[in-house]
């Protein structure tokens, strides 16, 4: 049977860490998070710079005002919680079994690695891979491997960078640790102080049975904890994946391009976090939460499932240039939906079709200059009402089979709208017709085909149409189809024939 | 005499390789003619155009159909994007005038899911307000660069020529450069000749001669059709007039009616 190990990774100032995460410009500045009501804000976070300009924890908005340099923000718990996320998703690359550990503003994990050496090395390898990985989602965490749950998850909060809890040396590792990494509350650590007792080794050198007389059965647990031979029963937490992420602005913001700065961070983690699981991107949804309380949203469906940033960026780019929000920007949440990566099988001898990735943002590209709904395939309804179709969305999909061609057909010309005209009649067929200034005799004309329908709803028809050849006053000749609606009596030029 | 003439060979090719060797350093192979590049053409579906044009529009270059309204441009480049899709390949339509037809070209055997149509002349919300004739021009160039179309229809029939003409020659020489790498086939249809030296094929069409079924029927079309130009034929032919052809085109109806 294979030996216990527990990797431990604690991310300190975790509200601090959630909010710079996304906002790497900030990361050498010195930054607080403030937390609570309005006017009672104080801070609950904080980075190194700004402990090294004097913050602390808990000052008022007033006094961490009074500190030149010092950038405030607001703590916003759904960044967090989209934080959190990432780093779970970070940690699952790793190992599948993870408990969280978080306390106070800290979002802490221990994973259970045993057997995973064959995959990631020996333990301080392991720990390096899991710390570049962290850093690369942009946090800075702390790590402790060791054999025991709560050596491991006490070591890593209390010393930053990467340590091993060797097998049998719990005690003596943890022996100059703090006691107040113990949850003890307020009388217990003052009596503890009074007695002298500051490390954890030196609780472990109390003797049990008098400590337990004195504090209760909660002390042979402190005990045991010190020495690093605490039990515990590991209970891994399910992971499903969500791919979300959430940023909201300290100030509104109503430049895409600044959008477009933040979102690109976005979709990076999101891609990262699919690829880990060998998926793609199949589609994003972006909603804006905007002033006024109004809410708009973007949404990108991809042809095919895709882990090309830049082309995901390249679309939300288009598509909210096309579709822009009509006020400042408060927050951005971004979801993706995940998709198998897709695999394409080329042919030698297959005809070439557009590639599925660089059409898609073509033809973004082509919306934004033409409009929205003018760009795709015609699809003819079902109907016999005349000139019917509607757009569908382009695929460059090959048909099952070959078509046969078709002989030469004789082809129309829409005008759109159709040109009101005056029509004037002989024995019931058109002999000349007036287009604007524009008079036309008629040298043939062939019909009428007549057509209706639709007589019991509000979108009822009845047209008679005439194929005509007609000429003007120079001569120049022309072949077109007129139409007369017969329900209003008016005529119109509807087509050229071409 | 056979010996004269055997002899007078021997010389000419002795001094034809005398002629080469001497100006070898300056015209490698000075007398012999270079190889022909032979391009590839595609038929257009039309056994008439496809004669005239010796097989068909090339491959990887511009055509243009040019010609006043009611000429069959649009008949004849419906006919060929139909060979096109019915090769299970994809087309694009760039329509400029808003003028395309879809029953037409379903009629024409087009399958419309294989063919991607632009419809320009609405602005979308932009902040560049875009006349149609730019919007076809921007749009074709993306779709050129893009590739994998094996033909885009230019349709600037409906656009005033001197509107047409300001197109400038760049752009011109970039479609011809974007269809030789994506190996597509470019069709401009418009009222005169746009794209001049980047051009490989112009072709001028004429008004058509409507033929009726029993005189209350439009039955179909004759189409006079000439070839003002062509890059790649195969031999230089030195003919006064330049070669014309016919073509027919029947309505959908009276194709029905004959089958």
């Amino acid at each position: 049977m294979s030996r216990e190990l527990y990797l431990s990774i604690h991310a300190a100032e975790f509200p601090a860490q959630a909010l710079l995460r996304l906002r790497p410009e900030l990361r050498a500045q010195p930054v607080a998070v403030m937390d609570g009501p309005a006017l009672q804000q104080t801070i609950c976070s904080l980075n190194r710079h700004a402990v090294q300009l004097g913050a602390a924890r808990g000052m008022t908005r007033l006094e961490a005002e009074a500190i030149a340099g010092l950038q405030l923000i607001v703590r916003s718990k759904a960044e967090e919680a989209s934080a959190r996320a990432v780093l779970e998703e970070c940690a699952a690359q790793f190992s599948p079994r993870i408990e969280e550990v978080s306390l106070g503003t800290a979002c802490a994990f221990v994973l259970d690695v045993a057997g995973s050496e064959r995959l990631f090395g020996p333990a301080d390898a392991l720990a390096a891979q899991l710390r570049r990985a962290a850093g690369g989602a942009g946090f800075r965490i702390s790590i402790a491997v060791g054999e025991n749950f709560h050596a491991a998850r006490i070591k890593a909060v209390a010393t930053p960078g990467i340590s091993i809890v060797a097998a049998g040396e719990e005690a003596r590792t943890l022996g100059k640790l703090p006691l107040a990494l113990l949850d003890l509350d307020a009388d217990q650590s003052e009596t503890f102080a009074m007695w002298g007792i500051r490390t954890l080794g030196q609780l472990a050198a109390l003797p049990e049975v008098e400590l337990v007389t004195r504090f209760g059965p909660a002390a042979s647990r402190w005990r045991a904890l010190a020495i690093g031979t605490a039990a515990h029963s590991f209970q891994p937490i399910e992971q499903a994946l969500e791919l979300s992420e959430f940023c909201e602005f300290e100030s509104p913001v109503e430049e895409i391009d600044s959008l477009l700065f933040v979102a690109a961070r976005m979709i990076d983690s999101l891609v990262a976090r699919a690829s880990a699981r060998s998926l793609a991107v199949a589609s994003i949804s972006v909603e804006m939460r905007l002033e006024g309380s109004k809410t708009h949203r973007v949404a990108l469906h991809p042809a095919i499932p895709s882990s090309d940033r830049k082309f995901l960026l390249k679309l939300l780019q288009l598509e909210a240039a096309a579709h822009p929000p009509q006020a400042a920007v408060r927050s951005l949440t971004i979801e993706a939906g995940s998709g198998q990566i897709s695999k394409v099988q080329l042919g030698l001898f297959a005809p070439q079709t557009p590639e599925p990735s660089h059409l898609d943002v073509t033809l973004a590209r082509i919306r934004a200059i033409v409009g929205h709904d003018r760009v795709g395939s015609p699809l003819l309804e079902d109907t016999h009402r005349p000139h019917s179709y509607r757009m569908e969305a382009f695929h460059a999909e090959q048909p099952d089979g070959r078509l046969a061609p078709h002989a030469a057909r004789i082809a129309l010309r829409r005008v759109r709208p159709p040109r009101q005209i005056q029509v004037t009649l002989r024995d019931d067929k058109p002999t000349t017709f007036r287009d604007g200034g524009e008079l036309y005799s008629i040298a043939a004309a062939y019909g009428p085909w007549r057509s209706s329908g639709c007589w019991w709803s509000l979108g009822a028809w009845d047209a008679e149409e005439w194929d005509v050849l007609a000429a003007d006053r120079n001569g120049v000749a022309l072949s077109c189809l007129l139409v007369r609606d017969r329900l209003r009596d008016s005529w119109q030029l509807e087509a050229f024939f071409d | 005499m056979g010996e004269y003439k055997a002899k007078t060979m021997v010389t000419a090719s002795a001094l034809r390789l005398k002629i080469e060797q001497t100006l070898e350093g300056r015209f490698p192979a000075a007398l012999t003619p270079a190889p022909r590049t032979i391009r590839e053409v595609t038929a257009t579906g039309i056994a008439a155009v496809d004669k005239l044009l010796d097989g068909g529009f090339p491959v990887a270059a511009i055509s243009e159909i040019a010609g006043p309204s009611c000429s069959g441009r649009t008949s004849l480049a419906l006919a060929f994007v139909a060979a096109r899709t019915a090769e299970e390949r994809v087309c694009a339509w760039v329509d400029a005038d808003d003028a395309f037809d879809p029953e037409s070209a379903a009629a024409s055997g087009v399958e419309l899911g294989q063919l991607l149509w632009v419809r320009c002349g609405c602005n979308a919300k932009h902040e560049k307000n875009w006349t149609r004739l730019e919007q076809a021009v921007r749009s074709t160039d993306l779709l050129m660069q893009t590739g994998g179309f094996a033909a885009i229809v230019l349709d600037l029939a409906g656009i005033d020529p001197a509107q047409a003409m300001r197109i400038p020659l760049a752009t011109w020489f970039r479609f011809r450069q974007a269809a030789d790498r994506t190996r597509t086939s470019l069709l401009v249809l418009g009222q005169a000749s746009y794209a001049q030296s980047s051009a490989a094929v112009v072709l001028n069409t004429e008004p058509m001669r409507l033929e009726s079924l029993g005189g209350t029927v439009l039955d179909g079309g004759a189409f006079a059709i000439s070839r003002r130009r062509q890059r790649f034929q195969p031999q230089m032919i030195n003919a006064r007039k330049p070669p014309a052809s016919t073509w027919t085109a029947n309505t959908q109806w009276a194709m029905e009616r004959s089958a």
